[in-house]
């Protein structure tokens, strides 16, 4: 039980400078989306209430819409089944062989936390054409397969997979670390009593290290599911969804939607969608582990 | 005797373990080396090719290092891009949110973990509500309010939603500090006579030193790199932070390849030289951010 005896005032000025501003900046402005999504406005001029045509339009009568939901759930499907399982490969793999881990773990950590901007344009020059200085295209003609060589960004059909690779190696350190320090933090007697019982090696990965990564592991899938549908600064830096809405997501269509077509209604409709959908998928990853965790132990 | 007989037995199996260790350690260390280039590598070519004429960079030898290194390079990228006012946007910016955040965060975490009141585990649970919602859901009604309250394209207009996104992970890790200090530190203080204030200043928040770092680190990392509220709410080349100063700068100047090196490795510097003081912390921070996120 808490001891100190405060007065009212007291609690006030302790929580509430700090609840304020948050409600005021966060929560209000989800709840004035949800408003605005209503309306048919420009942003200055006068609105008018069209109450769920702007949903309507978006579900049945927007032709960028649904690719755009579907790219999204196409990183956040990479991100998931590559990146993550290679991660934990990785981890497994330092933790048994690497004594002195320090610089192994942030030097592939290293990317995570350069701007976006940054890893962003780095990656646009490594892709540009070889007539430009791209790496890439570079190595390939020295290599004599010239015709593998793409313009990476600009080609509808290759873009959004350009950028996905980029997103996948930025954060591969990051889910790296994660499992790692997870699986550091695993009792080192287990894996003993287990090697007395005859469990070695990567029967005893198999029998310890997975059941009992599982809880971290959970960290990583919901970091890199909300992560991807929110991706968006990478999008911005590299196309800004272009070519011709080839590499749009959610996230970039609500903003070309909002701040250059200045739909603002209909923008506000697209933000709202992507929150419900990061509300629920946070809600189902919970429910789906907790089963999860259930079956193991 | 015994001794002897246990040595003899065990030196051929300690062989054969060794010899099949050094074949399959060999391939993950390969394994580990790849990784790490294709983890490095582009950071490095960038390094080398913000250091080459056009010429070079156009030629081709993406391996070769530059015949005369063009620190000129560096020269314009920090003349013709306001380098120096950027990063100083920057650093304001950053530090005044993170001052704000650890003050109100731990004085909330305080209020929720010490006081004897019914409604912290509520004021909790809003916090962390607010932690799933996405920051682009904010971003349009966020931009009408502050130009109603005229304060868009002013720092301001950045600082005080870094802050309120910030907020609830700063309150989560506190929290879950401040709940395991022993409450018979506060019982003497209050027998001593201190006030609520002072137990806050000079006994807590003292005590709280490790887990307040990792509410900087995590702040630091995530409003220095942010880019898009940067980029929708201040226009006044004056005013912009580092990461929008590069975009504006890498558009503006697209054919002085060099020069965008350049200007891409200045605004990573700050990142990476810190993160070569740091690495441990930052890590360990970046960890604790997520495992309790």
């Amino acid at each position: 039980m808490n001891v100190l005896k405060v007065s009212r005032w007291t609690i006030a000025a302790f929580v509430l400078p700090c609840l304020l501003l948050y409600v005021i900046l966060v929560f209000v402005p989800i709840i004035v989306s949800f408003y605005n999504g209503m309306l048919d406005w420009n942003g200055i001029g006068t609105s008018k209430f069209v109450g769920l045509s702007n949903f309507d339009k978006m579900f049945t009568n927007d032709a960028y819409f649904w690719p755009s939901v579907r790219r999204t759930f196409l990183l956040a499907g990479f991100s998931m089944l590559v990146q993550l399982p290679i991660a934990l490969f990785v981890a497994i793999l330092i933790s048994r062989y690497v004594r002195k881990t320090g610089f192994l773990v942030s030097s592939y950590f290293l990317p995570v936390i350069l701007s976006v901007v940054v890893i962003g344009q780095l990656w646009k020059t490594i892709y540009n054409p070889a007539s430009m200085g791209g790496m890439i295209n570079q190595i390939l003609i020295k290599l004599g397969l010239d015709s593998w060589t793409h313009s990476w960004l600009t080609e509808p059909k290759v873009a959004i997979y350009s950028i996905i690779l980029v997103a996948l190696w930025q954060y591969l350190g990051y889910h790296i670390l994660i499992q790692f320090t997870g699986i550091q933090n695993i009792p080192a007697d287990i894996y003993e009593a287990a090697k007395i019982d005859g469990a070695e090696g990567f029967k005893a990965d198999r029998y310890i290290t997975l059941p009992l990564i599982v809880p971290i592991f959970k960290i990583s899938v919901v970091l890199s599911f909300i992560g991807s549908l929110q991706s968006f600064d990478l999008i911005m830096v590299m196309t800004g969804g272009g070519p011709a809405h080839a590499t749009d997501v959610i996230s970039s269509h609500m903003y070309n939607m909002s701040f250059l077509s200045m739909k603002y209604g209909y923008g506000s409709a697209i933000a709202c969608f992507l929150v419900v959908v990061c509300l629920a998928a946070t809600l189902f990853i919970n429910l789906l582990f907790n089963r999860l965790d259930k079956r193991f132990s | 005797m015994s001794q002897s007989v246990s040595i003899t037995v065990a030196k051929p199996v300690a062989e054969t373990r060794r010899s099949r260790f050094t074949f399959t350690k060999g391939i993950v260390f390969a394994f580990f080396g790849i990784l790490l280039v294709t983890q490095l590598y582009p950071l490095i070519w960038l390094l080398i090719y913000s250091l080459k004429t056009n010429e070079e960079i156009l030629s081709g030898n993406f391996f070769a290092l530059p015949s005369v290194w063009q620190w000129s390079n560096y020269s314009a990228a920090v003349e013709g891009g306001n380098y120096w006012k950027y990063l100083g946007n920057s650093v304001l910016v950053t530090s005044v949110t993170m001052v704000c955040v650890i003050l109100l965060a731990s004085l909330t975490a305080f209020a929720i973990t010490r006081f004897r009141w019914k409604y912290g585990q509520v004021v909790l649970l809003i916090f962390l509500l607010g932690m799933m919602i996405p920051m682009q859901g904010t971003l349009l009604p966020l931009m009408i309010m502050f130009k109603n309250i005229d304060i868009l394209n002013t720092h301001l207009s950045l600082i005080l939603p870094y802050i309120a996104f910030q907020t609830p992970i700063a309150v989560f890790i506190l929290s879950g500090f401040m709940k395991t200090i022993p409450q018979e530190i506060e019982e003497s203080a209050i027998m001593d006579g201190a006030g609520v204030f002072r137990i806050f200043g000079s006994i807590v928040l003292p005590v709280s030193i490790p887990p307040i770092m990792t509410v900087c680190i995590l702040a630091f990392i995530n409003i220095w790199n942010e880019y898009i509220m940067a980029a929708t709410f201040i226009s006044a080349e004056k005013l912009k932070t580092l990461p929008f100063g590069v975009y504006s700068f890498v558009s503006q100047y697209s054919v002085n390849y060099g020069a965008i090196g350049a200007f891409l490795v200045l605004g990573a510097l700050p990142v990476i030289l810190i993160y070569f003081l740091l690495a441990e912390k930052i890590t360990k921070g970046m960890v604790a951010g997520a495992v309790k996120g």
